[in-house]
């Protein structure tokens, strides 16, 4: 008997009452926004979904969105926590938008929040808007009317996306690393709020803690191949390989990423002259092919160089546009540092990189065409 | 008498959970503030060093066998200043247990614990410590052995990062320089620290000398190949500008990690480390103990342990600023490097010299 009420008594007193987090009592950001108002103060928009139950007996969830200004991303967080009756919580947040405006500032110190607290989630996605970023934090899309939360909403979006390879993987953690290596810079999904669906625009090129740029939807395929990323389940991209058949449909052949292999050779001269290879080794299937003719061995040889060529041609665009915007997501400058460190420290290589010789290469092998010649 | 002895399998289980402890969720960081990126060189050159240091508590406790640090002290040092060096190594035993609790209490209560009060956090693991040395020392042992297997929930979590890292920031490699990569691998010795257990507990093994030592000097080799691989898997997660602000890397790397049905893996990681922390304090809190007991002359060292862990506990209550502890932490692992890995080496110098050898021992 004294043993079971010793042990009773351990059950209820081991637990504590210090630290509990009533569910009831929270209410809990799955998607939260970042703008600065003119005089640069910030302003924090969150959506919180709510659950109402319905006679019908099924739920439907309500997004309810609130937005406050302070200086700084906490104080603005604490107003709106006043706003709201009871304690937000982000600890289930789903993504963070980045207004156009606030990403072009230094984003660390608008994340250092996330970083700091032990509860936040540091899994959750990160995109930037176009425009700004209560434009996607909003209730007008078509599918979080019903069903869905606006923070699964929009991360399910950038899972899709990045399922296509149009946008690269990354969350709040993944960017950390990079956002402080002074030889690499990174991307984020760059997304946009239409009347009743958001769209993937492609990705948002950053420099340092800084946004520079961005690379459009279809070439963003090309970008993230470019990353040496090897398989996704829909790394699809259709391409244009002749010029002049009728009904123009007929020019375009649609491929399947199946395996993409990437040997990245950063090279400096004795004379510090540094220059910069990639070579994609792409194996892929044709999953569209409106002229319909794959029979001979001929003509799937046509469709690899013409593919080969074109997809050289689109990595040669992506990688101008990268150093005309001094961006350098692939790490060239993480390879000099690494394998060339003497060079690299007299470098300065903000200067440099837009300067240097880069170039890419796709070669493209068709090892599949669907179920049909 | 024969519930006292432990197995050579059970030695090597004891030094490998006294050696995991506080230290290894923060080794990275503190290896990396002096030694940069080459902080694994580090790591791996303080492994080889404390393999001397192995070897002569090894070669100390065989001129004396069956018997404790402090049954050898007053036969080496003679009777007055063997006492006295008894009392400090009391005092030093007692002091790693502090830290051990200060540490801790620290992770704890900025991790998971936020809002329970220190003095609660600290009691719960030193009442833990009270009742796990009330027993002989194989029971301690048994359980010891029992929550091993534990070691690899936390090795599979580490194993995980692999999925985002960049081999890369291991590079340029040695650009520190050989000096400062040897000076900061005192730093590694301190969360090497563990296998000055060997000092009290070789006296209940009983197993021949040649296996004690394969097994004390095999259990510190696994630890740092351990220790080597969390090291080096933060080292290629993190980018080198990106520890300096990250005091505790592994629970940070784990923290950006969820599964479908496990959110916050980094907790998963605390509750386990939890009890690798647990057997290191119960470790030491046994050994302070036994010095409590030769110090006072009491027939068991039962008599002693309430005192000593609430001694512990309240000792541990008092710094209560990071800044605090961290000065705690400099001050205790300084006496530690001197008093557990270079101070046996001296002792065993001084024994060789005056020949102090017990009869029965194999002569060298």
């Amino acid at each position: 008997m004294k043993k079971k009420l010793s042990l009773l008594s351990v059950l209820l007193l081991l637990t504590g009452c210090w630290d509990q987090n009533v569910l009831n009592k929270t209410k809990l950001i799955t998607a939260g926004g970042f703008d600065y108002t003119k005089d640069g103060k910030i302003i924090t928009t969150a959506s919180v979904p709510e659950a109402n139950a319905m006679e019908s007996g099924k739920d439907s969830i309500e997004n309810q969105i609130y937005t406050a200004t302070g200086t700084t991303v906490r104080q603005s967080r604490f107003k709106l926590d006043r706003e709201v009756s009871e304690r937000l919580d982000i600890s289930k947040n789903q993504i963070i938008i980045l207004g156009e405006d606030a990403a072009k500032e230094d984003i660390y110190q608008l994340l250092d929040v996330f970083y700091r607290d032990p509860k936040s989630a540091l899994n959750a996605k990160i995109a930037v808007a176009k425009g700004k970023a209560s434009d996607v934090i909003s209730k007008k899309f078509e599918e979080t009317k019903k069903a869905a939360g606006l923070g699964e909403y929009l991360r399910d979006s950038i899972l899709s996306a990045e399922e296509s390879s149009a946008v690269p993987r990354e969350n709040i953690q993944t960017v950390c690393p990079v956002m402080f290596d002074p030889g690499q810079d990174f991307a984020l999904p760059y997304l946009e709020a239409l009347k009743r669906t958001i769209h993937i625009r492609g990705v948002a090129l950053f420099r340092g803690q800084k946004m520079v740029g961005e690379i459009k939807e279809p070439l963003s395929v090309t970008y993230t191949m470019l990353t040496g990323k090897k398989h996704e389940i829909a790394m699809n991209t259709t391409k244009k390989i002749y010029k002049n058949k009728k009904p123009a449909r007929l020019n375009y052949v649609t491929i399947k990423v199946k395996k993409n292999k990437r040997s990245f050779l950063v090279d400096v001269t004795p004379e510090g002259k540094i220059s910069a290879k990639i070579k994609l080794k792409t194996k892929v299937t044709i999953t569209e092919y409106p002229s319909d003719n794959l029979s001979t061995p001929t003509e799937v040889r046509n469709i690899e160089k013409q593919l080969s060529k074109k997809l050289t041609k689109d990595a040669q665009t992506v990688i101008d546009k990268l150093q005309a915007m001094n961006s350098d997501p692939f790490g060239v400058g993480r390879q000099v540092m690494a394998f060339h460190y003497p060079v690299w420290e007299r470098l300065n290589w903000e200067e440099e990189y837009p300067k240097i010789d880069f170039t890419a290469s796709v070669d493209v092998e068709v090892i599949g065409h669907g179920i049909i010649e | 008498m024969n519930s006292h002895t432990i197995t050579h399998r059970q030695l090597f289980f004891l030094v490998i959970q006294t050696q995991i402890g506080v230290g290894v969720l923060s080794l990275p960081y503190t290896l990396f503030s002096k030694a940069k990126i080459d902080g694994w060189i580090s790591l791996f050159m303080a492994g080889i060093f404390i393999q001397f240091s192995v070897l002569a508590i090894w070669k100390l406790c065989d001129r004396f066998p069956k018997q404790t640090i402090y049954e050898i002290l007053p036969k080496i040092m003679g009777k007055k200043l063997g006492y006295v060096f008894n009392a400090i190594y009391t005092i030093h035993f007692s002091f790693i247990s502090i830290l051990i609790l200060i540490m801790y209490n620290s992770i704890v209560g900025k991790w998971i614990l936020f809002e329970t009060p220190h003095w609660v956090i600290i009691f719960i693991m030193a009442a833990v410590g009270y009742y796990v040395i009330t027993s002989s020392p194989r029971e301690i042992v048994r359980f010891f052995v029992l929550v091993t297997p534990l070691l690899i929930i936390l090795f599979i979590l580490i194993l995980y990062a692999y999925t985002d890292v960049h081999l890369l920031y291991l590079f340029p490699v040695g650009h520190t320089g050989i000096l400062t990569i040897i000076k900061s691998s005192a730093d590694a010795v301190v969360a090497l620290l563990g296998f000055d257990a060997a000092l009290v507990f070789l006296a209940y093994s009983n197993a021949s000398a040649a296996r004690n030592i394969k097994v004390i000097s095999f259990a510190s080799f696994c630890i740092t190949i351990l220790y080597g691989f969390i090291v080096f898997t933060t080292y290629i997660f993190f980018n080198p500008k990106e520890i300096i602000i990250v005091p505790e890397p592994v629970l940070y790397m784990l923290k950006a990690f969820s599964f479908s049905i496990i959110e916050r893996t980094d907790l998963i990681f605390l509750s386990v480390w939890i009890i690798s922390v647990a057997t290191s304090f119960v470790c030491y809190l046994f050994i302070a103990a036994k010095g409590v007991q030769t110090l006072f002359g009491l027939k068991e060292h039962q008599k002693g342990a309430p005192y000593i862990a609430i001694f512990c506990a309240v000792i541990a209550i008092i710094p209560d600023d990071k800044l605090e502890v961290m000065t705690w932490n400099k001050y205790i692992t300084m006496t530690s490097v001197f008093l557990s890995a270079v101070f046996p080496i001296v002792l065993l110098v001084i024994a060789v010299l005056r020949k102090k050898q017990e009869k029965g021992a194999a002569t060298s």
